[in-house]
């Protein structure tokens, strides 16, 4: 019976059920059901993950795997505050912004959304960001990953500035780097010397998620 | 063999005399570097009151911008004319300058459909401006904007449709005008809303979407007919289906909601007897049979960043589609020796040009397109693209 209320959770979010998925958390919230919040989470987080291959797999598309990440948020925030403290890991906090002169945030976006949803703390900066403002907050949170999105090709030197300016501070040893968006590539990654480049949300991160381990 | 009968029998799938090459909307940067004209410092002027008002004043002042669209579209033509382009897209586009505390300027054009541009430079002096967010997040937000706007829906196409009549014959007997109705009606429906929001909608509330989708397709109709009663041979619509990996959203999906859309659209461009050719970013793979039902006669763009390889899509609907496009402005267009951008003009012409039905572009527009490339990649293609292809 446990088993299949924890599928019922899993299967509510593949179906991309809002209402099924946030139903079923509640009734687990509320003792309607044999398993525990935790087994609650670990569905979301399996059924977060199948969700993540479909896309890798090219089954499915950036829009179902916003709303999965909605669906997955939305009955996260309603675990969250009644779990007990430590009883879910948290994967780490992850600084993201689109970098200076760049002022698209679609990608960054999707990207928290999933991000979130897997599991990670996301201190978002925004848009068009200056260099500094990297490097402050990633003084200020020590994140595990600082996350920098760029789209246009004349404001791809900014990454690398960023990179320059963490190394200089300091923090460069502590901080993994990783780089996505149209104007990215993996050569690029590797010539302004990032850790990572992450063509999609999901690879960004599942990325993050062997950093975290 | 002139550039319009060139453009038009590659668009028959036929050999003109050699491959058509297109320009796209070209950047201030480029039209100054062209024109040997000096940038403008607009957003310096905007960071000081007086000078803020003014210019806030001037353009959102119905006389002075359009006019002054018109005077930028014509130093456009005037740039790809003198660049050597057999044609070039031309847009009309209208927004209002207004505060803004969340944008980083403290002001940021806002459009007619509910989209905040925010003002930004291009690191060569000149003003550009890029879609960040959304004016409206629910129905009733939406519905009221607009409603306050449908009086600037009804004069934004009387203005489209006098600045395409007028392009074209101030233009058309040295270059093919292409006029460009945009945005598309799936940009028009989530870039107002935001896309994680619009998601929502779609899943939670499909009524809304499609009476979303129904009032910009009959908006998106009205202007195209505009833009069809001036003496282009080609329109250009657009809509961003896919992004660097893929489709936005599931292509059954987008055929269910906005095929029917795309079809009355290039039903209309036909009943004109004209061309249609559509405007997608991204990686587009799993929409290029889609194009082809929906009626489109040709594709502009093929991102190779998005992973679009010419050959390929040639393979796959080149026998339907005309393709255009394809050269890579991430580092070919800004860096690229000239070496560089004569290999892959011929490897374009080489994968795609055979038999017609190809047009050779960069794949879009950005500030740091380098005009002086730009010039070497149509002299290359007038080299490599005499009829027959022989490289």
């Amino acid at each position: 019976m446990a088993s299949q209320d924890a599928k019922g959770i899993a299967d509510a979010l593949l179906n991309l059920d809002m209402d099924a998925t946030v139903n079923q958390v509640k009734s687990v919230i509320h003792g309607g059901s044999d398993i525990s919040l935790e087994d609650a989470v670990r569905a979301l987080t399996t059924a977060l993950e199948t969700i993540g291959k479909r896309f890798q797999d090219g089954e499915w598309f950036i829009g179902e795997l916003v709303y999965a990440g909605e669906i997955a948020k939305a009955a996260m925030d309603l675990l969250t505050p009644r779990l007990a403290a430590g009883a879910t890991r948290r994967l780490g906090t992850i600084v993201v912004g689109t970098v200076a002169g760049d002022l698209h945030d679609l990608g960054k976006n999707i990207f928290i959304s999933y991000a979130t949803a897997a599991g990670f703390d996301i201190v978002d900066l925004g848009v068009d960001v200056p260099v500094q403002k990297f490097i402050d907050a990633a003084r200020k949170r020590q994140p595990l990953a600082v996350g920098m999105s760029c789209l246009l090709t004349v404001t791809a030197g900014q990454v690398g500035e960023v990179i320059a300016a963490l190394k200089h501070a300091g923090l460069r040893d502590s901080v993994k780097v990783i780089i996505g968006g149209a104007a990215m590539t993996q050569g690029f990654a590797e010539e302004v010397g990032a850790d990572a480049f992450a063509p999609d949300a999901v690879t960004g991160t599942e990325t993050l998620k062997g950093w975290s381990a | 063999m002139n550039f319009r009968d060139r453009f038009l029998t590659a668009m028959e799938h036929a050999e003109p005399d050699r491959v058509p090459v297109m320009g796209l909307i070209l950047d201030t940067a480029t039209v100054n570097q062209v024109l040997g004209k000096k940038p403008t410092d607009l957003v310096g002027m905007l960071q000081k009151p007086i000078l803020r008002s003014v210019l806030r004043a001037l353009m959102n002042n119905h006389w002075y911008a359009t006019r002054a669209q018109y005077r930028n579209a014509a130093a456009i033509m005037e740039t790809a004319i003198k660049l050597g382009f057999d044609a070039n897209w031309s847009l009309y586009w209208t927004m209002q300058l207004n505060p803004d505390p969340a944008a980083s300027m403290g002001m940021a054009f806002h459009d007619a459909w509910g989209r905040v541009w925010e003002i930004g430079s291009d690191g060569k002096g000149n003003m550009v401006t890029n879609y960040t967010r959304s004016l409206c997040e629910t129905e009733t937000q939406w519905e009221a904007w607009v409603e306050q706007k449908r009086p600037v829906y009804d004069q934004l196409i009387a203005d489209a449709t006098t600045f395409h009549k007028r392009l074209t014959q101030a233009y058309n007997d040295r270059i093919l005008s292409i006029g460009y109705a945009a945005p598309g009606v799936f940009e028009n429906c989530w870039q107002p809303m935001g896309f994680v929001n619009f998601t929502k909608l779609v899943y939670q509330q499909r009524d809304f979407v499609k009476r979303m989708i129904a009032f910009h397709t009959d908006f998106y109709l009205r202007y195209l007919e505009g833009v069809l009663q001036s003496d282009v041979d080609i329109v250009l619509g657009g809509d961003d289906l896919g992004q660097k990996t893929g489709p936005l959203m599931r292509p059954d999906l987008i055929d269910t909601l906005y095929g029917e859309s795309y079809r009355r659209i290039a039903e209309l461009v036909h009943r004109y007897k004209k061309k249609l050719l559509w405007h997608s970013c991204g990686n587009i793979y799993l929409f290029l049979d889609k194009f082809i039902e929906w009626g489109f006669d040709g594709i502009i763009t093929l991102e190779p960043t998005a992973g679009m390889d010419l050959a390929k899509v040639r393979e796959q609907v080149g026998h339907k589609l005309v393709l255009v496009g394809n050269l890579d402005v991430s580092y070919l267009l800004v860096r690229g020796t000239r070496e560089e951008i004569e290999e892959a003009v011929k490897q374009a012409i080489r994968a795609a040009a055979t038999g017609g039905g190809y047009i050779l572009s960069p794949s879009h527009s950005h500030a740091l397109v380098d005009a002086t490339r730009l010039q070497w990649m149509i002299e290359a293609a007038h080299r490599w693209g005499r009829y027959p292809i022989s490289i």
